[in-house]
């Protein structure tokens, strides 16, 4: 609870002047607004009635300063305009208070909501395996609309409430402390009463959400599931089964509809009550003379100020236990270490032109405390030339790419760019110079352009960047098709792109970062072979410009490679050229057999042929 | 979220039809809304009259001190504060009854509806869009509408109230303070359009800014390898900062609308203070508690103008939803029974005929110059034609976007051919009834979907009325009944939502399950490309040539088992048969379907070699 308090005190840093204005502004409209009946009040028995006797001292000074009570019977316009300005000021105050409170908490949220962005997207990769995205995001939706509208609304709320309760009760026991205990005995009940009933009501409000959360199943299961639904005629069965859930979901509504009739008619009674006793004990001491006409009606309007928002008081405590679980979920994440915590931080500059020399020296990994990936792994690459690397799915291919991106820290062993250790070497400057593409990349919910020219820093319209980009990724000719050609929109709000033209998309994007290494993470599984080549045939005429690691499946990929390694269960089983590796037994070998089978029509039909029956 | 470029654009008009289509729906709650009238009404009334006791009690206490007459007043005070109270229970539990009751009704509606609508309805609007249609929009519409109805009884009612009140105690006073009713409408008609208009804006901010963190996280590794953080974060404030501006606009407006309406009312009350004081003072038969309570009505006027404006933009905020579900719910199915045929199933038949009147059994099925497009313009069939028996299995291969799918989507009628016709025995399945046909399918998807629940549950799903003990004889035949033993509980084992607590080869042997046991005529199944383990994939094999024994059989075929023991293999590209045998007459041409073997086998093989899946 208490780190939690001073979460929010930290949080509030910078805007705890404007916070403070809007407690002032509360202040001054509780005291304005408690002006309104005090005027009437005075008005009544200074005025209407002479009632010089039971007056109090204050309606006679402010009848006094409005001029004297003759003064005022012949100008009762008097009174009436000075009740429109002080209402006028109460609203202008209340106005000034929610500008405040909403101007600190909107600067709160935002400044949040931009900290969560950044946090998430520089979380390590290490952390953001082991998070749900969608607890992550709900971490920065939900949790801080919550916090937001604690701090713009309950927290003044209850501010409101104590502020509106403490600051009459001075002059209401000075006026007549007899009333003043009518009017509030009740008051403590009614916050017990509403604050308690919510805590009660909890199981309910959740029972309602858990069966929401059923009913929207149903209805995402049949949705995604409609063509087994028709296939198997089952609509009456899903009609059936929907009735059931949306059924229970009425239902748990429905009962929380009925406990909150109860609540609310239950808390008006209360209301009443405390109402009921003022205007009894007023009428018995109106009816003794020992009050005036005014002081009944004052403490009547006085009532009718502050028991709503002592009302909703319980209410907003019984609330308040979720507010401070979202502070501490949004906690959680602004404390997670990213990977601004970088050790490395002297720059890295390549040696020479035309890509950087890689040494893999012995490196295992391991996910957390799960089985290695890589065991003891070595190679090197010289600057400019290429590497292959080939080997079943989860032998450790890609994350030799991670390790060399630092989107994970390899544990053992040694890596060096340039002959310099990669640890060392900071994150942002060894990712700026490797551009990669991986099997399934990503672009971004933009136009072909924005995307393709993403990394170029400052040069987002050298369009000959791009089309020389997209001319070697072979991608330039269907962009070209699309209608609005680079500037067509893709991802949610735009066109959908096949998995071939989104791959080809994100090595144009890679190739305009001019990168000293190049990465290409299976990333033309999805290219027909006849692209690929092409893609391939224009890489080769590049060569000397990068370094290149080629990660694939189809050997055809990497048969040019200067050297190629395969990959099994975290080792490097084979290493050497093209022409050596067929040269020997081994996998790589039996690869190559099968893989070119299809190209040699006579010998290997025959045996399929025999092998069929 | 998700769809956010559909329909998102709020429109906000108030379109009566719409409203009158959703009102309808109270016609089955109209003792509630009775109540919900009645329970406004009296409090309105109550609250006209509270200051009317005030007054009286307070002329009687002050004019002749405790009288019986006194008491006699506080009595009835007192005993319509549980009047009140008891309406306010009343109202509350009723507006829970229509709030309820018409929201699960619109739901049922709108689920019926989607349960009808064909195909081509569901490839261009995204699941969870359709799923918020129910859940939200429906909760929004249901969630206003008892509340627009208890407003409108009682603020038209204290409305009126109010003016009679006023009116009996002082009819030029009443005037005067009238007087501010159409400032006040004015007021709260500027107000109300500039808060709908920021609030809506805030919404579509936030949504943008909602896709964004997503885009975030779902982007996370890339724009780690671009460092393109820093200008992630500078786009993403762009939004956030527009979030804060109309959130400010829209709170500082509503901050400004309630104190304008207040200083408006204040205006009027401070009206009535001058002139009606004067008027008391003059002794013109004004007392001091009919001029107090004229004050305190002067007071409260203004509140229920502006809680008839908030109603009133509560309409409008949901008037985006309403649209949308109404238009849901207008919505027709393309392909639906002809009315001949609902004649015809309306009539009662022979017991060996189809409830359609027609042929219960499936002979022969043949497409005849079938072409089709899902775009105008963009054909994916072309003069397609296939002549399949019963007991004959068809193997569709080729690329992927030949029309493969398009071929069983057809002769599932999920789609109907835009030209030409599919028979069966020689009769257009359009004569026929599309829940006869249905009924006779057995369908297997690439990924087999399964209902959360049991795993028996998901199997009994092909034939409800199947016992445990076939249930179990089918989970046998297609090989499943070892590995769903080895579950915890066995059949009972829960698969969790969508099935994703199986592994994708355990959600196929079930799936293989459900269709044995559908005992379908026709059998169409997309085989699935990625394979399993190799003893999984062992099973899943038996368990397909179980389901596919003496059916018309439509596979898309991937793997060379299947393919090999199909009957007809049509080798499709470009929307049209481009090779079409058997597995050793298309491998002797030595073309296409040789290649798309050869290429397959090498897939194989080195699955086999690295004994773990592959692509």
């Amino acid at each position: 609870m208490r780190r939690t308090i001073s979460t929010i005190w930290t949080l509030l840093e910078g805007h705890r002047g404007r916070y403070a204005m809007a407690l002032l502004a509360l202040l001054a409209s509780a005291a304005v607004l408690y002006a309104v009946p005090m005027i009437s009040q005075a008005v009544i028995d200074g005025v209407l009635l002479i009632d010089e006797e039971r007056s109090t001292p204050i309606a006679k000074w402010i009848v006094a300063t409005l001029g004297g009570t003759d003064h005022l019977r012949e100008r009762l316009w008097l009174p009436g305009i000075v009740l429109l300005a002080v209402t006028a000021v109460a609203g202008l105050l209340t106005h000034l208070r929610t500008r405040f409170a909403t101007g600190a908490a909107e600067a709160v949220a935002l400044s949040l909501r931009d900290r969560m962005y950044d946090r998430i997207q520089r979380l390590p990769c290490a952390t953001l395996d082991l998070k749900p995205s969608g607890d992550l995001l709900q971490r920065c939706t939900s949790d801080v609309e919550t916090f937001r509208t604690f701090l713009a609304g309950q927290a003044i709320e209850i501010g409101r409430a104590v502020v509106m309760l403490i600051a009459p009760l001075p002059i209401m026991f000075w006026i007549d402390w007899r009333m003043t205990i009518a009017s509030i005995v009740v008051l403590p009940f009614i916050v017990t009463f509403s604050l308690l009933y919510f805590r009660r009501l909890r199981p309910l409000f959740a029972a309602k959400e858990e069966a929401e959360g059923k009913m929207t199943t149903t209805i995402t299961e049949n949705l995604t599931g409609i063509r087994v639904v028709r296939a198997f005629a089952r609509q009456e069965f899903e009609r059936e089964k929907f009735a059931g859930t949306s059924g229970a979901f009425a239902k748990a509504d429905l009962v929380l509809y009925a406990r909150f009739a109860t609540f609310w008619a239950t808390s008006d009674l209360l209301c009443f009550l405390q109402s009921a006793l003022a205007v009894g004990a007023g009428l018995w001491l109106l009816a003794g003379d020992r009050i005036s006409v005014g002081t009944f009606f004052f403490y009547i309007s006085v009532i009718g100020l502050f028991i709503w928002p002592v009302r909703m008081m319980g209410r907003i405590l019984a609330d308040l236990g979720k507010a401070l679980a979202a502070i501490d979920r949004i906690r959680d994440i602004l404390n997670t270490p990213d990977e601004r915590f970088d050790d490395a931080t002297e720059p890295f500059v390549p040696q020479a032109e035309g890509g950087v020399s890689i040494e893999f020296e012995n490196v295992s990994f391991a996910f957390g405390a799960g089985a290695t990936v890589l065991d003891g792994v070595s190679f090197s690459i010289p600057r400019g030339s290429t590497l292959g690397i080939v080997g079943p799915s989860g032998a450790g291919k890609s994350t030799i790419v991670h390790l060399l991106l630092r989107l994970y820290d390899y544990g053992q062993g040694s890596i060096r760019i340039d002959g310099r250790e990669l640890r060392t070497i900071p994150r942002a400057e060894m990712r700026r110079i490797v551009g990669t593409v991986m099997q399934q990349p990503f672009l971004y919910s933009k136009t072909l352009k924005e995307n393709i020219l993403i990394s170029a820093a400052g040069h987002l319209n050298d369009e000959d960047a791009m089309r020389n980009a997209a001319t070697v990724a072979s991608v330039h000719a269907s962009i070209e098709e699309f209608p609005q050609k680079y500037e067509t929109l893709i991802g949610e709000r735009g066109i959908t792109l096949s998995g071939g033209q989104r791959q080809r998309v994100a090595i144009a994007r890679s190739l305009v970062q001019a990168p000293s290494i190049l990465v290409l993470d299976d990333a033309l599984s999805a290219v027909d072979t006849h692209t690929e080549a092409e893609i391939l045939r224009s890489f080769r005429s590049r060569e000397s410009q990068h370094t290149t690691i080629i990660v694939a499946h189809r050997l055809s990929t990497l048969m040019h490679a200067d050297r190629i390694i395969v990959i099994e269960h975290g080792r490097v089983s084979q290493e050497g050229r093209h022409e050596e590796l067929i040269a020997r037994s081994g996998t790589y070998r039996t690869l190559w057999e099968i893989q070119t089978s299809l190209d040699d029509p006579d010998e290997p039909a025959e045996a399929l042929a025999t092998e069929v029956h | 979220m998700s769809g956010a470029h559909q329909d998102e654009d709020f429109k906000g008009r108030f379109d009566p039809r719409v409203w009158r289509r959703l009102v309808s729906y109270l016609g089955e709650h109209r003792g509630a809304v009775t109540r919900l009238a009645i329970g406004g009404a009296v409090i309105a009334a109550i609250e006209a009259a509270l200051p009317l006791f005030v007054a009286a009690m307070i002329d009687e206490a002050h004019a002749n001190g405790l009288t019986s007459r006194l008491s006699m007043i506080v009595t009835f005070y007192l005993s319509t504060f549980i009047a009140f109270a008891a309406c306010v229970w009343m109202f509350i539990r009723a507006a829970g009854e229509i709030s309820t009751g018409v929201g699960y009704r619109m739901r049922q509606d709108c689920f019926r509806k989607l349960q009808e609508l064909s195909f081509s309805f569901f490839d261009t609007r995204p699941v969870g869009w359709l799923t918020s249609r129910l859940t939200s929009d429906c909760g929004r519409i249901s969630g206003t509408l008892p509340w627009v109805i208890l407003d409108l009884f009682w603020g038209s009612l204290l409305l009126a109230a109010t003016a009679t009140a006023m009116l009996i105690i002082h009819v030029r006073l009443s005037l005067i303070v009238f007087s501010i009713v159409p400032v006040l409408i004015a007021a709260s008609w500027g107000f109300q359009r500039l808060m709908l208009h920021s609030g809506r804006q805030a919404r579509r901010t936030n949504s943008a800014m909602t896709a964004s963190y997503n885009e975030a996280l779902q982007g996370a590794r890339t724009t780690k390898t671009l460092v393109r953080e820093e200008r992630n974060l500078g786009e993403f404030q762009r939004l956030s900062t527009e979030m804060r501006g109309w959130m400010m606009k829209n709170s500082i407006q509503s901050s400004l609308y309630f104190p304008v309406i207040m200083t408006i009312g204040a205006a009027g009350a401070g009206l009535a203070l001058w002139k009606g004081g004067g008027d008391y003072l003059s002794g013109e038969g004004l007392t001091l508690g009919r001029l107090v309570a004229f004050l305190q009505f002067a007071g409260v006027f203004a509140q229920p103008i502006q809680e008839l404006a908030q109603r009133f933009a509560d309409i409008l905020n949901a008037s985006t939803a309403a649209e949308r579900v109404v238009s849901l719910l207008d919505t027709t199915s393309e392909i639906r029974d002809h009315p001949t045929v609902l004649a015809a199933m309306a009539a009662t038949h022979a017991p060996d005929r189809a409830f359609d009147g027609g042929s219960p059994r499936i002979r022969e099925v043949r497409f005849e110059g079938v072409s089709f497009w899902y775009k105008p313009g963009v054909p994916v069939l072309t003069d397609f034609n296939l002549h399949v028996r019963e007991g004959q299995t068809v193997a569709l291969v080729g690329a992927t976007g030949g029309g493969k799918s398009t071929i069983v989507s057809l002769m599932a009628r999920f789609y109907e051919p835009r030209e030409g016709s599919i028979l069966l025995d020689g009769i257009d399945y359009r004569e026929r009834s599309l829940h006869w046909l249905q009924s006779n399918l057995g369908v297997i998807q690439q990924v087999p979907h399964l209902f959360s629940g049991s795993i028996r549950e998901n199997i009994r799903y092909g034939r409800l009325d199947a016992s445990d003990a076939e249930i179990e004889t089918a989970a046998k035949r297609v090989n499943a009944h070892d590995f769903i033993l080895s579950m915890e509980k066995g059949y009972d084992f829960d698969v969790g939502e969508c099935g994703e607590r199986l592994s994708t080869g355990q959600r196929q042997l079930v799936a293989l399950a459900r269709a044995v046991l559908r005992n379908p005529q026709i059998f169409i199944m997309d085989e699935a490309t990625s394979s399993v383990d190799t003893a999984t994939e062992r099973l899943i094999q038996g368990g397909i040539e179980e389901v596919l024994r003496d059916r018309i059989a439509f596979v898309i075929a991937h793997r060379l088992s299947t393919i090999r023991r199909a009957d007809v293999i049509l080798v499709i590209d470009g929307g049209r048969i481009v090779e079409q045998g058997t597995h050793r007459e298309l491998l002797a041409k030595r073309s296409r379907y040789f290649e798309l073997y050869t290429n397959q086998y090498a897939v194989e093989r080195e699955a086999e070699l690295f004994g773990a899946p592959t692509a």
